[in-house]
């Protein structure tokens, strides 16, 4: 689960400068063909940088995102929601050795990604620092969260880089289930009881400023924007992704006879554009930050993890293994 | 004091509230080495590439491959070899023969006795390694000259891999009952998930009412 | 055949996998490595699928359904075994639970789709094969911990001591015994003792562990009578949290 935010900002441009132009001109001419790039495969570094960093941020974001929803696994009412819960959330962690995977092999080390991750130094989808309350905060987060991650996964799939790629259609073919789970409990809920009906608008509520966020601000179009459009490292921009998203669910939500607590959101028939409130970006830059709801816990629960397993690793630890980086 | 979460699982932990200081980074290896994963989809079929899982040894990889790559498919059996022990050749353009611009030189080492190889080719940029057959050698340069003649004519190959069959670790025939049922999980299919019926019946009982 | 037999033997199958497979998804997300994390949350779905198995044949039997049987019973109306209940601990813990727990699961499923009851047979028949991936787990990592760092061993060796205790207690005997081995449902729990043993043991020798003399230890029993430790109830409850919400409601 993944969406855009936060992934593009903030690498010297100058870096090209200092590449072969002819390699350049083969590994463009390779894209530009509509061929994948293999992790053996010369590329420029400016492209390995931006791909290591977005596919570790994914790869954050499936394990992080695995807590919000993990927290009602215990308490899932009845075998088919349990079993689903249980498996969804394995899912999300299954993603992250997927992606793990795939960024090591552009050379940074699952072990180097878990240690930025643990010590705040590499970043993850904010939505997850937002509290799952009650059972129907899962559930809208296992439909419209997944369904924005889905938005987001699918463009990133027809990237260039082959790993990712291979790890992304993965990824979709098994969270197809993730979004007709979350949906059908979330129908199960708005077509039930009262109090179903109430928690499920209260958790719509708390999660929907979350949600339009969930894709980052506009991107600045900028010359490095461009560069990695061209490089189809980045498939959509932020925006493109958010209004498929409301245009695919603000109907499915309004059919439930759910509101969305935003006034001025309304399709404009004309553009076929979605008008809707700015979402705070004040708050998302401070939460992203560290300073959210449960920033601290996610990651104390992640590095405790680590730490009480380090037992397990350390007895079976190879003296004579050597790290090679996975193939592709 | 610990932690109080909104999950009961995590309260149960026993978290430290507050401030801690940075971890330590991971040593070298601390998520050990990897191991690359083949499945076979169906009967007959060739083994595919699936990715790859971090393990200490091959027989927890075996393990940790059959969760992770096998749990959500159909699956008849699981191949697992140690990344290390699998040669690879430069990735050619799509639609090209590697095995065209390769040069073989004499190896640098030999084993005595020819052995078996396993040989894997990739016939796309981005798609998966399958098995394209077994080849006997006295090293990987031989079995890719090998593999070259038996299978090098079919088609497009942009990259092959080379693992000797001993370094393969396979599943066993009397291993296959460990998939049987992954077809009736339907719990994780979306295809079980069906709600069509109850939003048209919603939308049946709460139609605006048309003004008078 | 006594029906209420086979019931008791039925509750007991399915309230062991429903108790075990809810403590073994408290893993999901705090594995200790990412690959186990998975592994683990499988086989915890598989318990609580074969659970759901059991209590379907007792609907069938005219019992309630299973979601109800599941998540509305109080503690002193479950089956299980002690061990199953008791809380996860550390890793170490929940390996050797998991360890003595399915070296018994298996036997208990080898012999169940022999047996004379089809209902039962049919079931067994089809889960074995996952059971047969939970033994192959659970005695992987036992003999690689059991046999490296001085830390592991001690700490599965402890575990293991504090868990035999309750792991006995899994064979407490039904008040149908004899009557469930004449009508060859099936061997009956001394005879799944015997092998169990057999089997753990096995495993154990291919290690640096040691396992203390069974003849000294007083097993734990009760559980297959409604007896629980205080972990039950609350498990309990927080597995029936969100149901009792409104119980009317469909989730």
């Amino acid at each position: 689960m993944y969406g855009g935010g936060n992934v593009f900002e903030a690498t010297k441009f100058d870096d090209l400068q200092t590449e072969d132009p002819a390699k350049l001109a083969e590994f463009e001419a390779r894209i530009a063909r509509g061929e994948k790039i293999e992790p053996t495969d010369w590329m420029p570094e400016l492209y390995r940088k931006q791909l290591i960093r977005m596919i570790e941020q994914h790869a954050h974001s499936e394990i992080i995102g695995a807590l919000p929803e993990g927290t009602w696994i215990t308490r899932a009412p009845g075998f088919r929601r349990k079993m689903a819960q249980m498996a969804k959330v394995q899912d999300e962690v299954g993603h992250a050795q997927l992606l793990y995977s795939a960024a090591e092999t552009l050379g940074k080390s699952r072990e180097q990604m878990l240690t930025d991750l643990i010590n705040g130094k590499s970043k993850y989808s904010n939505v997850f620092n937002y509290p799952a309350f009650t059972w129907a905060d899962s559930n809208i987060i296992s439909w419209l969260i997944d369904a924005g991650a889905i938005v987001n996964q699918m463009a990133n799939a027809k990237g260039s880089y082959g790993p990712y790629s291979r790890a992304l259609e993965r990824i979709c073919a098994e969270e197809a289930f993730h979004l007709k789970y979350g949906h059908d409990a979330v129908v199960h809920m708005a077509t039930g009881t009262p109090k179903q009906r109430e928690m499920i608008q209260a958790a719509l509520n708390r999660w929907w400023p979350p949600i339009m966020t969930f894709f980052g601000p506009s991107d600045k179009m900028s010359t490095h924007t461009e560069t990695l459009m061209r490089w189809k490292v980045k498939m959509a921009s932020n925006d493109e992704c958010r209004q498929q998203f409301l245009d695919m669910y603000v109907p499915k939500i309004w059919e439930l006879g759910l509101t969305v607590p935003d006034s001025k959101l309304k399709k404009n028939m004309e553009t076929g554009q979605w008008k809707y409130t700015e979402p705070d970006w004040d708050e998302f830059k401070r939460v992203i930050n560290g300073d959210g709801p449960c920033n601290a816990e996610r990651l104390a629960v992640r590095r405790t993890a680590e730490e009480r397993g380090a037992w397990v690793r350390r007895a079976l630890l190879n003296p004579k293994a050597k790290y090679v980086r996975p193939l592709a | 004091m610990s932690l109080t979460s909104l999950d009961p699982r995590v309260t149960r932990l026993n978290l430290p509230e507050g401030e801690v200081p940075a971890m330590e980074p991971k040593p070298v290896l601390d998520q050990f080495e990897t191991y690359e994963a083949f499945h076979q989809k169906k009967e007959g079929a060739a083994y595919t590439y699936v990715g790859p899982v971090h393990a200490p040894n091959e027989d927890v990889a075996f393990l940790f491959a059959k969760e992770q790559y096998s749990r959500r498919f159909a699956c008849t059996g699981l191949w697992i070899a140690r990344t290390e022990n699998i040669q690879l050749t430069v990735y050619g353009n799509d639609g090209e023969n590697v095995y065209d611009a390769l040069r073989f030189q004499e190896p640098i080492e030999r084993s005595e006795q020819p052995e078996a190889y396993e040989i894997f080719h990739l016939k796309k940029r981005g798609k998966a390694h399958t098995h394209a057959g077994r080849v006997a050698a006295t090293s990987y340069l031989e079995a890719l000259q090998e593999a070259k003649q038996a299978f090098g004519d079919k088609g497009p190959i942009v990259n092959v891999w080379v693992v000797k069959s001993k370094d393969v670790l396979q599943s066993a025939e009397e291993d296959k009952d460990m998939w049987t049922t992954i077809p009736e999980k339907k719990y994780r299919e979306a295809i079980a998930y069906k709600v069509m019926d109850k939003i048209t019946k919603y939308k049946e009982e709460n139609k605006p009412t048309t003004a008078q | 055949m006594n029906e209420l037999a086979i019931k008791d033997l039925l509750y007991k199958l399915a309230d062991d996998q429903l108790i075990l497979g809810h403590r073994n998804s408290e893993w999901t997300g705090f594995g200790p490595i990412l690959e186990e994390d998975i592994a683990f949350s499988s086989m915890a779905q598989d318990k609580i699928g074969h659970s759901l198995a059991f209590y379907t044949l007792l609907q069938e039997l005219g019992e309630a359904e299973p979601d109800t049987v599941a998540f509305t019973r109080n503690a002193n109306q479950f089956h299980n075994s002690q061990l199953v209940e008791l809380p996860n601990g550390e890793y170490d813990f929940s390996l050797i639970r998991h360890f003595l727990y399915d070296n018994a699961e298996i036997i208990r499923f080898e012999m169940l789709s022999q047996s004379s009851y089809e209902p039962i047979a049919k079931v067994a028949i089809k889960l074995k094969g996952e059971v047969k991936y939970h033994v192959l787990h659970a005695n992987t990592w036992i003999k690689n911990l059991g046999a490296s760092t001085e830390e592991a061993i001690l700490r599965l060796q402890s575990s293991l001591n504090e868990a035999l205790p309750y792991a006995l207690g899994m064979f407490e005997q039904s008040t149908y015994e004899q009557e469930l081995i004449d009508a060859g449902i099936y061997a009956g729990e001394e005879a799944v003792k015997a092998e169990w043993l057999k089997r753990i043991q096995a495993v154990i020798e291919k290690t640096e562990l040691k396992l203390p003399d069974l003849a000294s230890i007083e097993p734990k029993f009760g559980g297959r009578y409604g007896k629980h430790t205080e972990h039950l109830q609350p498990l309990l409850d927080e597995m029936a949290e969100v149901f009792k919400i409104d119980p009317t409601a469909e989730w």
